[in-house]
């Protein structure tokens, strides 16, 4: 059987600064009702890649395609079906939570009624509905992360880009978070997931790339990753043999 | 230290030398590690201020000096009233100068900085982080009363013959007054932080300051100084000098130092110790109020202080109302998030209301000359008259000018940079480049059409001006701030910067200073070719209708081109921007 084309890809990615490359070469692609899990250690390129593929910054080489448009030739085409929730959720102060969904409702050219039918469900579902009436910049860092993707959901999306969306969470909302990447998956989205959090990324990603000094070092299913010539038994064993921070366990230690 | 002692952490005193000398250190790297240029510029300006209060100093001893004298009686009347009340009126000065800016300061020192965490978890007693939270506070602001306070009272003392003795009691009272008005500052933020949010006082507070600021230098233009009278200027200083109330702690300073001056110790030294003792207790007093506030103040501005003044928006219904046909629904929703944002940021509202002041200021000068130049001392010559005369006539034009001019080096020229950390949002989303810099262009013109509309109205009314000459001058305000819409938003997005985190810094100097350049020679280029044909028009014995119609043409071409040509030209940088 043919497989489906994907809702992702990414062709010889490339951004440079000067003679950094912040990413080199990535290549991959997102199915539909896939969840891919993209991991790496602190500058490892992850927000950049994230960033190319949302339209926020240009690649130096190589291209995005969403949904079979082109990011650089047909932005408003892709990111027409593209949803982003940022790692740092910076979202306009002097705006209430719930003018900031009808805005960004607004940008999509989506009817009236429906964002406000759709608003409503979401700020009902993040527990901001009584907030809703409030600027932003009373709310806390968790209830703002819940505003940005309220937002990245309230036209929908085909793909789902997240960069580390459970940071300031509480256990509830994240558990929440999670449930909505699986329903979405579940209704054919691709969701692209950028985490810290390996046991996230083990148990809800169907597979995972690990991305190290801009390079794609690995990508597969769990069991590939172990297939890969790499028996240990967790994807943090996996994680931290590929990216060269087992050796500092001694550090403990140390501390200790 | 050994683990164990640093456990224990510091002592009071040990703290707050610790903590200040970390605020000096910091200085200090800042300036060593500043470029050749910048060093170069704190020495020039060092020495700058050093000579200007040895000319303060000087100034004000020669001129209290005079005020003795015969002479100045007879032109100024009985000054002396005045200068027994300058002392007081300076320490008054110093003391709500303190107490304003220490308000200010202490806000943000204390409730807005990004310190105050990590200094609070740290080994330290909390009361040393508050009063060198307080220390840090007072200190510039005494530095800066002293460069205004200081050269009025040395040179009141150098003029009169005082004592020696008057010259350091005068440094200690200041100190002593400035410590108290700096405890009684803290208290205020105290209070008033747990009312309002600190962020929200923050904002008032800055919008005050640039209003009050912008109304006291500006309203003297209002008052007509060069035909004050002997009589006037006596009343005046009469008026001045009845600020030095007898019951005031303030004057009881003022006058201690006098009797210093003079040598009559006894009455100096009971009302100097009752104002010294005084000032110690309320420094004191506030201190140990409002630390047991603050702590108070600081949780509860962590869990609840800023819900309670959250923007509510008129009602649910009207939030997802209609949208405008023909209008893509982008742009509209761009245009309605500017509005709301605009309207809601004081910061951006004090930016907003200084050309809404200067205009009002302006016409009411225009409206009260009457259409009639001053003529001076009569020696113009008759045709520079009949100029300035015709100029006039075009005054009201020219304010509705100034003011949309003034309005759009902010609407337009800092419209993208507006955005800041939150363009992410209309970066992600599928709006085009053309619908963008559209809604920019029509949330900046928009306002400063209607304000210069109205103003230009006002004035026509108040003036008696004709129909025919009223709509002649609104399309050309409309035409011309159109073109200066057009170019202010180009260099708008020339100097971006999305990273602010003051409002100031919100469009790149240069850029900001070749907008205003730009858009201060188009406009006087394009009224020069709407107003052109018709001023020529008699000379060329063409009717005056067919001068303002080509006027209209030339003019309106020249404008509509500036309006859509340079957004046109950056229109391809538009989807870089952020990226920096």
């Amino acid at each position: 059987m043919e497989s489906p084309s994907p809702l992702l890809e990414t062709q010889h990615l490339v951004k440079r600064y000067g003679d950094k490359a912040a990413v080199d070469d990535v290549s991959l692609q997102v199915y539909p009702g896939e969840i891919f899990g993209f991991l790496g250690p602190n500058g490892a390129g992850k927000t950049t890649t994230i960033r190319m593929i949302v339209g926020l910054l240009n690649p130096t080489s190589g291209s995005v395609h969403v949904a079979g448009y082109d990011v650089q030739s047909e932005p408003v085409k892709a990111k027409a079906t593209t949803g982003f929730v940022p790692d740092e959720p910076n979202l306009y102060p002097k705006l209430t939570g719930r003018e900031l969904l009808q805005f960004v409702g607004d940008l999509y050219g989506l009817e009236r009624a429906q964002v406000a039918r759709r608003g409503e469900d979401l700020l009902r579902m993040f527990d901001l509905a009584e907030a809703g009436d409030d600027t932003i910049d009373s709310y806390s860092h968790g209830m703002r992360q819940k505003t940005a993707l309220a937002a990245a959901l309230v036209h929908d999306p085909r793909v789902l880009l997240l960069d580390e969306p459970t940071v300031g969470l509480d256990p509830r909302s994240a558990r929440l978070i999670k449930d909505i990447l699986r329903q979405m998956a579940g209704r054919g989205a691709a969701v692209f997931l950028s985490t810290h959090i390996l046991e996230i990324a083990e148990h809800m990603c169907d597979r995972i790339g690990i991305i190290d000094h801009g390079r794609l070092i690995a990508m597969g299913t769990m069991d590939d990753l172990r297939g890969q010539g790499r028996k240990e038994a967790s994807l943090e064993d996996i994680f931290l043999s590929l990216t060269g921070g087992a050796e500092y366990a001694g550090i403990a230690e140390v501390l200790g | 230290m050994s683990a164990a002692a640093a456990s224990a952490g510091l002592g009071f005193s040990s703290a707050v030398s610790t903590l200040l000398r970390l605020r000096v250190q910091t200085v200090l790297r800042g300036f060593r590690r500043s470029t050749r240029r910048r060093k170069f510029g704190t020495m020039v300006l060092l020495l700058v201020v050093i000579t200007l209060l040895g000319g303060l100093f000087a100034l004000s001893w020669v001129l209290l000096g005079l005020t003795r004298s015969p002479e100045f009686a007879g032109i100024a009347g009985d000054v002396g009233p005045f200068i027994n009340s300058l002392p007081a009126l300076v320490l008054g000065g110093a003391f709500l100068g303190i107490l304003f800016t220490s308000f200010g300061v202490l806000l943000q020192a204390l409730y807005l900085a990004g310190d105050m965490d990590f200094l609070l978890s740290a080994p330290i007693p909390h009361r040393a982080v508050f009063v060198s939270k307080l220390l840090q506070a007072i200190l510039p602001n005494l530095g800066l009363l002293g460069f205004f306070g200081l050269p009025l009272l040395f040179g009141l003392g150098a003029a009169g013959g005082y004592n020696p003795l008057y010259y350091p009691m005068v440094i200690a009272v200041l100190v002593a007054l400035a410590l108290a008005a700096a405890g009684l500052a803290s208290l205020l933020v105290m209070l008033t932080v747990r009312v309002v949010p600190a962020r929200r006082v923050a904002e008032v507070l800055g919008f005050l300051g640039v209003t009050v600021s912008i109304l006291c230098s500006q309203s003297g233009q209002l008052a007509n100084l060069n035909h004050l009278s002997s009589g006037q200027t006596t009343r005046a200083l009469q008026l001045v000098a009845r600020l030095d109330a007898p019951w005031s702690p303030l004057s009881w300073a003022g006058r201690g130092l006098m009797r210093l001056g003079e040598g009559r110790w006894l009455e100096a030294a009971g009302r100097l110790a009752l104002v010294l003792v005084l000032s110690a207790t309320a420094f004191a007093v506030a201190l140990t109020v409002s630390e047991r506030l603050y702590y108070s103040g600081w949780a509860r501005m962590q869990a609840v202080g800023k819900k309670k003044w959250a923007a509510r928006p008129a009602s649910r219904p009207n939030l997802w109302g209609s949208r405008v046909r023909g209008i893509p629904p982008a742009m509209q929703a761009v245009m309605l998030k500017d509005f709301r944002t605009l309207r809601r940021d004081l910061r951006n509202m004090s930016q907003l209301v200084t050309p809404l002041i200067l205009g009002i200021i302006y016409a009411i000068m225009l409206v009260r000359s009457g259409g009639v130049p001053d003529p001076g001392r009569g020696e113009a010559p008759a045709w520079a008259m009949e100029a300035m005369r015709k100029a006039l006539s075009f005054g009201g034009m020219a304010i509705a000018l100034f003011i949309g001019w003034s309005l759009l080096g902010r609407l337009a020229g800092m419209g993208f940079s507006q955005e800041g950390r939150s363009y992410w949002l209309l970066k992600s989303a599928p709006v085009r480049p053309a619908d963008l810099l559209a809604a920019k262009f029509m949330i900046a013109y928009l306002p400063a059409a209607a304000l210069g509309w109205g103003f230009l109205l006002i004035l026509s009314l108040l003036r008696r001006s004709g129909i025919g000459t009223t709509a002649f001058e609104m399309m050309v305000v409309a035409l011309c701030l159109a073109g200066a819409t057009g170019i202010n938003l180009a260099f708008g997005v020339l100097g971006a910067n999305m990273s602010w985190e003051d409002p100031r810094q919100m469009i790149r100097g240069s850029m900001g200073l070749l907008s205003a350049l730009v858009s201060l020679i188009y406009l006087p280029t394009s009224l020069a070719l709407f107003l052109g044909p018709s001023l020529l028009a008699p000379l060329m014995a063409i009717p005056a209708w067919a001068g303002g119609a080509a006027g209209l043409a030339l003019g309106g071409a020249a404008s509509l081109v500036c309006a859509i040509a340079p957004p046109r030209w950056v229109r391809h940088r538009v989807p870089g921007l952020g990226e920096g």
